[in-house]
């Protein structure tokens, strides 16, 4: 057990359990995520990895077990309002930052007020303001010149890339990117994992779910092995991807690197 | 034949009395602007109640849900005998809005107005509903991780989604709304229906009713089309392909 520094983890589960109906998908997890860390979550699909990535900023609040964000405990146990309401949300959401599958870009917005939305509503930042960090960022992920090209006439990875602007908008600790790039064209994977790479560079608090195993071998600090709702095993990426110990962690590897 | 010309068709009896009919089609114009725009602010207000979310406001919920199930129910024309026959007589009430006469119109205006608007609200809360469910839940949760709240959710990114994917059948309730309004006629307005039937038992002539159809053929068929063209577009959007989220 390492004694945590500068305020202990960045976030940390405890025993985490959710279950949707009879179907139990996480089965009691526990994971620390340090400052500056960037972890990648593998596992076959059904493994509850997503489920657990959506614990943390409690768009999926867990039944049982503690979430901590900077030391902070943001569910105060089972049946809490905190998926609904409350102080928990508030904090949770202001640190930290999603991106979806899915991209969810509010396609009634151009790029720039996409990322202009919150800060303004959310977080009350005069509208210039707003605008100029928007600019600033969506320039950074390279879409300077789409600042006002509404989603629709925008590519998958060119969505993606707005969507990362929007959630680093907030100024987030941390970032937690569900399979941003399951729903994109093999062409386009790369350009956003370039932004990925780049964000990892600059420090941030990360926490990826991907199926891209050369990119977690690239870029993650640790990589965490889950099947059926728990942790296999988790370690740097030497050691999980080319000497993992556990046989269901080498049968999932054997099938995702064999095409 | 010349009998049912006569009868219907008589050009000289339509403009001996066109002017009477278009006052009385303008009367029914106003009333459905405003019944219409008082409605469609009705129901929005009824959609979002019925969508707040948690356990604290399930009896909002509950109530909105039977509001609209009973003011569905209701024939609109009950709903003006009831209102108009009954608010004058509740003395409790202050006068002005007992026998409201706003903007020079007379109380029956504004009673025609409120049963108008109640009954129609209702109609319009369940095509903003459908609209509002139409949003990918992907939304809600784009718009609650950056911290917005479920009022600040809504009313950025939910409501403005579904509004332009429920435009089309709004109208359409619309053009239902106006035709409703000559219900107001049982009230003895004015409107173009009265206006048509008084000059029938005048004159054993119906032309002047005629006259009063083909004005809101004018109105209501341009409105149709544009539905018509509304939804045509709607559905390009959706199947002509340029990835949108909400087709996934």
């Amino acid at each position: 057990m390492e004694i945590s520094t500068g305020g202990g983890p960045m976030v940390r589960l405890e025993g985490i359990h959710k279950r949707f109906g009879k179907l139990e998908v996480l089965k009691g997890v526990d994971l620390e995520i340090k400052r500056g860390e960037v972890v990648c979550v593998l596992g076959p699909s059904g493994s509850g990895k997503s489920t657990l990535l959506r614990c943390v900023n409690l768009l999926e609040p867990p039944e049982q077990g503690e979430i901590f964000v900077e030391g902070q405990d943001i569910c105060k146990g089972p049946g809490s309002a905190a998926g609904e309401a409350g102080w928990e949300l508030d904090f949770v959401r202001q640190r930290v930052g999603i991106v979806f599958q899915q991209f969810n870009l509010f396609p009634h917005k151009t790029a720039l007020q996409n990322v202009t939305l919150a800060q303004e509503k959310v977080l009350g930042r005069p509208a210039a303001e707003a605008e100029a960090k928007g600019t600033a960022l969506l320039q950074r992920v390279g879409l300077g010149e789409k600042l006002n090209e509404y989603p629709e006439r925008l590519s998958g990875g060119q969505q993606q890339r707005v969507a990362i602007a929007r959630a680093l908008a907030m100024d987030p600790q941390v970032m937690l990117f569900d399979e941003v790039t399951s729903a994109l064209d093999p062409e386009l994977v790369k350009e956003v994992l370039d932004v990925l790479r780049e964000l990892a560079a600059e420090g941030m608090t990360m926490m990826v779910v991907t199926h891209e195993i050369g990119f977690a071998r690239d870029v993650a600090s640790r990589i965490v092995f889950m099947d059926d709702g728990a942790i296999v095993e988790q370690g740097p990426p030497a050691q999980v991807l080319d000497a993992p110990r556990e046989e269901r962690t080498r049968k999932f590897l054997g099938l995702v690197l064999e095409h | 034949m010349q009998e049912l010309i006569d009868q219907y068709f008589d050009v000289g009896f339509m403009a001996d009395h066109f002017d009477e009919v278009l006052e009385g089609f303008w009367f029914t114009i106003q009333l459905s602007v405003v019944a219409g725009v008082l409605a469609l602010i009705w129901g929005l207000v009824l959609a979002q109640l019925r969508q707040l979310p948690g356990r604290g406001f399930a009896p909002v919920r509950f109530l909105t849900v039977a509001y609209i199930d009973v003011f569905r129910g209701v024939p609109l024309l009950i709903m003006i005998l009831l209102i108009s026959g009954s608010i004058p007589a509740l003395d409790f009430l202050p006068e002005w809005l007992r026998l409201p006469q706003w903007f020079g119109k007379p109380d029956n205006f504004w009673f025609g107005v409120l049963a108008i608007t109640v009954t129609y609200g209702a109609y319009m809360a369940e095509v903003y509903r459908s609209g509002i469910e139409a949003v990918p839940q992907g939304q809600m949760e784009a718009a609650r991780s950056l911290g917005m709240n479920h009022r600040q959710a809504m009313r950025n990114v939910i409501v403005p989604q579904a509004v332009r994917k429920v435009f089309a059948p709004l109208l359409n309730d619309f053009i239902a709304l106006m035709k409703d309004t000559t219900l107001v006629s049982a009230i003895a307005l004015s409107e173009v229906a009265l206006v048509g039937r008084d000059l029938q038992s005048q004159f054993l002539n119906s032309s002047g009713l005629v006259l009063g159809a083909i004005m809101f053929l004018v109105v209501t068929l341009p409105l149709a089309r544009l539905v018509d063209k509304l939804i045509a577009r709607e559905q390009g959007r959706f199947t002509r392909g340029a990835p949108r989220v909400e087709a996934l």
